[in-house]
C-alpha cells in the first residue's frame, strides 16, 4: 500500500515536470517568434532618440555585438542552449545579466504581489460570505454594487486616484518609488519600505476583491440552497455555526482555485500598478523590454511569469488534496 | 493564457500612455480644491528647508540611464556626465572651451588632432588622469557596440603623459563634439561593473544607485574646478506625469513636465521654459517620383518636387499661430534645424503667414484651380500629397492637422496619416514626414541635407541635393577650427543666392522649436540655461555646478 502510494506520487510529479517542461518550451518558442516577427526593429529601439548621432556603420556594429544580424532560428538556438546551461543572457537595454535584473526586481514585485494577494483574498472571501449569508439585505446590495463597480475599474485608474488623493493632496504617502528619496540604503527602515508599498498594494487589493467576493457569494448561495443546509436549518442551526459546519469547506475549494488562478492577473495588475507608482518591480522592466525589443530580458520575464503561474496552480492542486478527502482517495484509486 | 495577458498588458500600457496623461490632468483639475486646502503646510515645509540653508537638491528630470554611468556606452552625452569630465565643454553661449584639455591643434589636412591635457587632474580615487586614460576611453568606446559612434576614428595614441593624438579616417571638424560629449574613464579602475560604480574626475561622485528608482551623488572633493554649491543631489527616475505629481506634493526641487501641464500652477514652484533646438518640421521629397532607394523603397513625389509648392507652404505657414495653438505658447518659430546655435545663419529667417505671397508663387509656377474643387492643378497633376506623422505623438499630430488646415485656402490638399515609425520608414522617401531633430553637433545638418546621406536611414529622406550646398559642407568638415567651419555651415543655409533654408531650395518646412518645461523651486537659481538639444530632461543638468539658492 505504502509502496503503491509512493509510486503514484512519483508518477504525479513526473507528469507535472513533463508538463512544465513542454509548457516552457512552447512558451519560449512562441514568444521568441512573436517578438522577432513584431515590427519593432531592435537596433532602432536600442538607439532610440540617439538616431541623430548613430550612423549606419555603428548600427551594423551594434547588430553584430548583440547577435541580432543572424537568422532567427540560429538566434533561438544559441539563446536556448545558453538557457539550458543556466545563462539567461544579457539584457540589451541594461547591459547587465538578465538573471541579475530579474533577481533584484522580483523581490520588490513579490512583496507587492503577495501583500495584495493575501489582502484581496481574505477581504474578498469575507465580503462574499457576508453578502451570501445576508442575501438581499442592504449589505448584500452594497457589497454587490461595490464589486460590480470594481470589476469595471482599470487598475491604473484606481492607482492614479489613490496617488492623487493620498500622496499628492494629503501627503500621507510617498508619490512613488520603493525607498525614500535621498536616503542611503543603510538608513532605510522596514517602515519606510512598508510605507512605499501601501498605495500600490492597496490599489491591487481594492481592484482584486471584486472577483473573489462575487464568486464566493454565488457559491455560498448555492450551498445555502442545498438540501443538506435545509436539513441543518431544520435542526435549528443558523448564522455563523451553520456557515462554519456546512458552508466553509464547501466553498473553500472554488475560492482557492480562483485565488491561485488569479496569480496571472496579479502579475498583469502589478505591472500596471508599478507603472503608476514608479515602483521598481518587474513591471517596469517588462514594459521597457517589450517596447524596446530587448529579447533576452523579455523572454526571461516570460519564463519567470510562466513558472510563477504554474507554481500557483500547483499549490492549488496540492491544497485540494489536503482540504478535500475525496480528492485524496480519487488519486490512490 | 498568462503569456497572452502579458502582451495584452503591454499593449494596454502602450495605448494608455496618452490616456494616462489625460486622466491625470483631469483628476488634477478635480482635486485642485483639495490641494489648496492642504498646500499650506507644504509651503511651510519648503520655507523651513531653505532657512536651514540645505545644500541638498532633489531632481526629477529624466528617465534612468539604464545602461548605467559608463560614457563609453553612451552616458552623459545629454546633460552633465556628473562623475566624469570631458576634454572640452561648451559654455553658456555654446562656444567650445577647455575642460580637461589645455589646448588642441588640428593638422592642415584636418585628419590629425593633437590634444594637450591638464597635468593637475585626479580621479575621485586620487589617481592622476593621464593621456593613457583618454586613449583607453576612446578605444573602449570603439569596440563596445553601443550608441557611441566613433567610426571616424582610425587611431588614438598617447604620445606622452599629457598629449593625445587622434588620427581620423577623413577630415571632420565636428569631431570636436565627440570630445565634448565623452567623459574620460580611468584605465586602472575600469571593469565590468564600471557602469554601476563609476569613478571619474567630474564634479560629483556616486554614492548610491537604487536601480529603477534614484541616484544619489555627492560633490567630489578632488574636483579641479570650484566645488559645486550643492553637496548632495538626488535624482529620482519618474516619468513626466509622476514628476508633476511629485512637484505638486512638494517633494522635488526641479521636475520636468509635459506641455499639457504648463497651465497648472504649483505652489512655491515656477515654470521655466527653456529654449531649444528640439524642432519639428516637414521633410519634403525633393525629387520626382520613379526612382527606387538602395533598400527597394519608392523615392520621390511629383507634387513636392516642385519648388513652388515647397516655397508656398513655407511662406503660408503661420508659425506663431502654431506656437500659440499647439504648444500653448511654449515654443519658438523654427526656420532651420539649427536655430540660435553658433552655426545658424540668421538670414534664413523669412516672413511667413503670407497667403497672398504664397498664392502668387503658385500662380507664377502654373498652378491653377481649373475644375473649381478647391485644389490646384498643373498639367493634370493635383496639388495633393500625404503627410505622415508618428501616431503616438500628440504634438506632431496637432502640428500636422493645423498645417494641413492652413494650406487648405491655398489650394494645397495635405492628407495627414498617423502611422508607426515602422510604416513611416517605408513611406518616408516618397511622402512628406513630420520629423524632429535638434543637436549641439553641426554634423546633424550635414546628415540631414547632404546628398551623400540621401536615403541613409532617417537622414535626408527627401533625397535633397544641391551641389553648392555639398561644397560648403565639404569645406566645413575640412575646416581646422570651429569658427571657420561655422562660416561654411552658415553659407550652406543661405549664401545670398542659394542654400538649404526656405529662402533657397526649401527642402523642408520647419515649423517650431519646442520649449522644454521644468517646474523649479522658487528659490532655486538654475543658472543660464543653454539652448537645449532634442530630448527633454537631462540637458537641464548641463550647468548643475552653477546652481545655487537665490539670495
Amino acid at each position: 500500500m505504502n509502496k503503491h502510494a509512493l509510486i503514484s506520487i512519483g508518477i504525479y510529479l513526473l507528469k507535472k515536470v513533463l508538463r512544465i517542461a513542454s509548457l516552457l518550451f512552447a512558451i519560449c518558442l512562441i514568444s521568441f517568434l512573436l517578438i522577432k516577427s513584431s515590427p519593432i526593429d531592435p537596433i532602432q529601439a536600442y538607439v532610440g532618440a540617439d538616431m541623430i548621432k548613430v550612423g549606419p556603420e555603428q548600427r551594423e556594429k551594434i547588430a553584430e555585438y548583440w547577435g541580432v544580424d543572424k537568422p532567427v532560428i540560429e538566434q533561438f538556438w544559441s539563446w536556448g542552449t545558453a538557457i539550458l546551461a543556466g545563462d539567461l543572457g544579457t539584457s540589451m537595454i541594461y547591459r547587465r545579466p538578465v538573471s541579475e535584473i530579474i533577481g533584484e526586481r522580483f523581490l520588490h514585485s513579490l512583496s507587492l504581489m503577495i501583500t495584495a494577494w493575501v489582502f484581496s483574498g481574505i477581504i474578498g472571501f469575507v465580503m462574499g460570505v457576508i453578502a451570501a449569508m445576508k442575501r438581499n439585505t442592504w449589505i448584500d446590495r452594497l457589497i454587490k454594487g461595490y464589486c460590480y463597480i470594481l470589476a469595471s475599474t482599470p487598475t491604473f485608474w484606481m492607482g492614479l486616484l489613490l496617488l492623487i488623493i493620498f500622496a499628492v493632496s494629503l501627503g500621507w504617502f510617498p508619490i512613488g518609488l520603493g525607498v525614500p528619496v535621498g536616503v542611503l540604503a543603510d538608513d532605510v527602515t522596514l517602515w519606510d519600505r512598508v510605507r512605499h508599498l501601501i498605495l500600490p498594494a492597496a490599489t491591487l487589493s481594492i481592484v482584486g476583491v471584486g472577483n473573489v467576493a462575487l464568486h464566493t457569494r454565488q457559491k455560498l448561495m448555492d450551498v445555502l440552497d442545498s438540501e443538506y443546509v435545509l436539513f441543518a436549518r431544520a435542526r435549528g442551526e443558523q448564522g455563523f455555526v451553520l456557515f462554519w459546519r456546512h458552508g466553509l469547506r464547501n466553498i473553500a475549494i472554488p475560492a482557492i482555485t480562483l485565488q491561485f488562478a488569479a496569480f496571472s492577473e496579479l502579475f498583469g495588475g502589478a505591472i500596471l500598478a508599478e507603472q503608476v507608482f514608479s515602483y521598481p518591480g518587474l513591471g517596469q522592466a517588462t514594459v521597457e523590454a517589450g517596447l524596446r525589443g530587448d529579447v533576452p530580458l523579455l523572454l526571461g520575464l516570460v519564463i519567470l511569469s510562466a513558472l510563477f503561474v504554474f507554481i500557483g496552480n500547483l499549490i492549488a492542486d496540492l491544497i485540494y488534496h489536503l482540504l478535500d478527502p475525496r480528492m485524496r482517495e480519487g488519486r490512490t484509486l | 493564457m498568462m503569456f497572452l495577458s502579458l502582451f495584452v498588458v503591454l499593449g494596454e500600457i502602450y495605448l494608455k500612455k496618452k490616456v494616462f496623461s489625460f486622466g491625470l490632468a483631469c483628476l488634477v483639475c478635480c482635486l485642485i480644491l483639495v490641494a489648496c486646502s492642504t498646500s499650506k503646510n507644504v509651503s511651510e515645509k519648503a520655507e523651513d528647508s531653505v532657512t536651514m540653508k540645505r545644500e541638498e537638491l532633489i531632481l526629477a528630470v529624466g528617465a534612468e540611464p539604464e545602461t548605467g554611468f559608463d560614457p563609453t556606452t553612451g552616458w552623459g552625452r545629454y546633460g552633465s556626465p556628473l562623475f566624469q569630465s570631458t576634454l572640452f565643454k561648451r559654455d553658456d553661449e555654446l562656444a567650445i572651451v577647455n575642460d580637461l584639455a589645455s589646448g588642441y591643434d588640428v593638422s592642415e589636412d584636418g585628419k590629425v588632432w593633437i590634444v594637450k591635457i591638464r597635468d593637475d587632474v585626479k580621479f575621485s580615487d586620487g589617481v592622476p588622469l593621464t593621456a593613457a586614460d583618454v586613449q583607453f576611453t576612446f578605444e573602449t568606446a570603439l569596440t563596445n557596440g553601443s550608441v557611441v559612434d566613433f567610426n571616424v576614428v582610425k587611431k588614438v595614441e598617447a604620445t606622452d603623459e599629457y598629449t593625445v593624438k587622434f588620427t581620423l579616417k577623413e577630415a571632420q571638424s565636428t569631431f570636436i563634439n565627440a570630445l565634448v560629449a565623452t567623459g574620460i574613464v580611468p584605465k586602472h579602475a575600469y571593469g565590468d561593473d564600471y557602469a554601476g560604480n563609476p569613478i571619474g574626475s567630474g564634479p560629483f561622485q556616486l554614492i548610491q544607485w537604487d536601480k529603477g528608482q534614484q541616484l544619489i551623488v555627492e560633490a567630489n572633493p578632488e574636483y579641479y574646478d570650484p566645488i559645486p554649491f550643492f553637496k548632495k543631489v538626488t535624482f529620482i527616475f519618474l516619468n513626466e506625469d509622476a514628476a508633476f505629481a511629485a512637484a505638486q506634493a512638494g517633494q522635488v526641487d526641479v521636475a520636468y513636465i509635459p506641455a499639457s501641464f504648463s497651465q497648472l500652477n504649483v505652489l512655491n514652484m515656477r515654470l521655466e521654459a527653456v529654449k531649444t533646438v528640439d524642432n519639428r518640421g516637414i521633410a519634403f521629397p525633393f525629387v520626382k517620383s520613379g526612382e527606387v532607394s538602395s533598400t527597394g523603397l519608392p523615392v520621390g513625389n511629383d507634387v513636392t518636387a516642385d519648388r513652388a509648392i515647397r516655397k508656398a507652404i513655407n511662406l503660408a505657414i503661420d508659425r506663431e499661430a502654431l506656437v500659440d495653438g499647439v504648444l500653448n505658447g511654449h515654443g519658438t518659430p523654427a526656420y532651420t534645424s539649427v536655430d540660435g546655435l553658433p552655426w545658424w545663419n540668421p538670414e534664413s529667417v523669412h516672413a511667413d503667414a503670407d497667403l497672398d505671397g504664397a498664392q502668387k508663387i503658385l500662380a507664377e509656377a502654373g498652378w491653377k484651380d481649373n475644375d473649381h474643387d478647391g485644389t490646384l492643378e498643373k498639367e493634370g497633376l493635383k496639388a495633393e500629397f500625404s503627410l505622415y506623422y508618428p501616431a503616438d505623438d500628440l504634438t506632431r499630430q496637432s502640428l500636422a492637422i493645423t498645417v494641413a488646415d492652413m494650406m487648405k485656402p491655398l489650394g494645397i490638399n495635405i492628407i495627414i496619416e498617423g502611422e508607426s515609425w515602422d510604416t513611416i520608414e517605408k513611406k518616408m522617401y516618397s511622402n512628406a514626414v513630420l520629423m524632429g531633430w535638434g543637436s549641439h553637433d553641426p554634423l546633424e545638418m550635414y546628415n540631414v541635407y547632404s546628398s551623400e546621406e540621401a536615403g541613409v536611414d532617417y537622414y535626408n529622406t527627401g533625397f535633397y541635393k544641391n551641389e553648392t550646398v555639398d561644397t560648403y559642407f565639404e569645406k566645413a568638415l575640412n575646416a581646422t577650427n570651429e569658427k571657420e567651419a561655422n562660416e561654411y555651415w552658415k553659407k550652406a543655409q543661405w549664401d545670398g543666392s542659394t542654400g538649404l533654408s526656405a529662402k533657397g531650395d526649401a527642402p523642408w518646412a520647419w515649423l517650431v522649436n519646442i520649449d522644454h518645461l521644468y517646474l523649479v523651486n522658487d528659490r532655486l537659481d538654475i543658472g543660464n540655461q543653454r539652448i537645449h538639444p532634442h530630448g527633454h530632461g537631462w540637458p537641464v543638468t548641463d550647468n548643475l555646478v552653477d546652481w545655487k539658492w537665490n539670495k
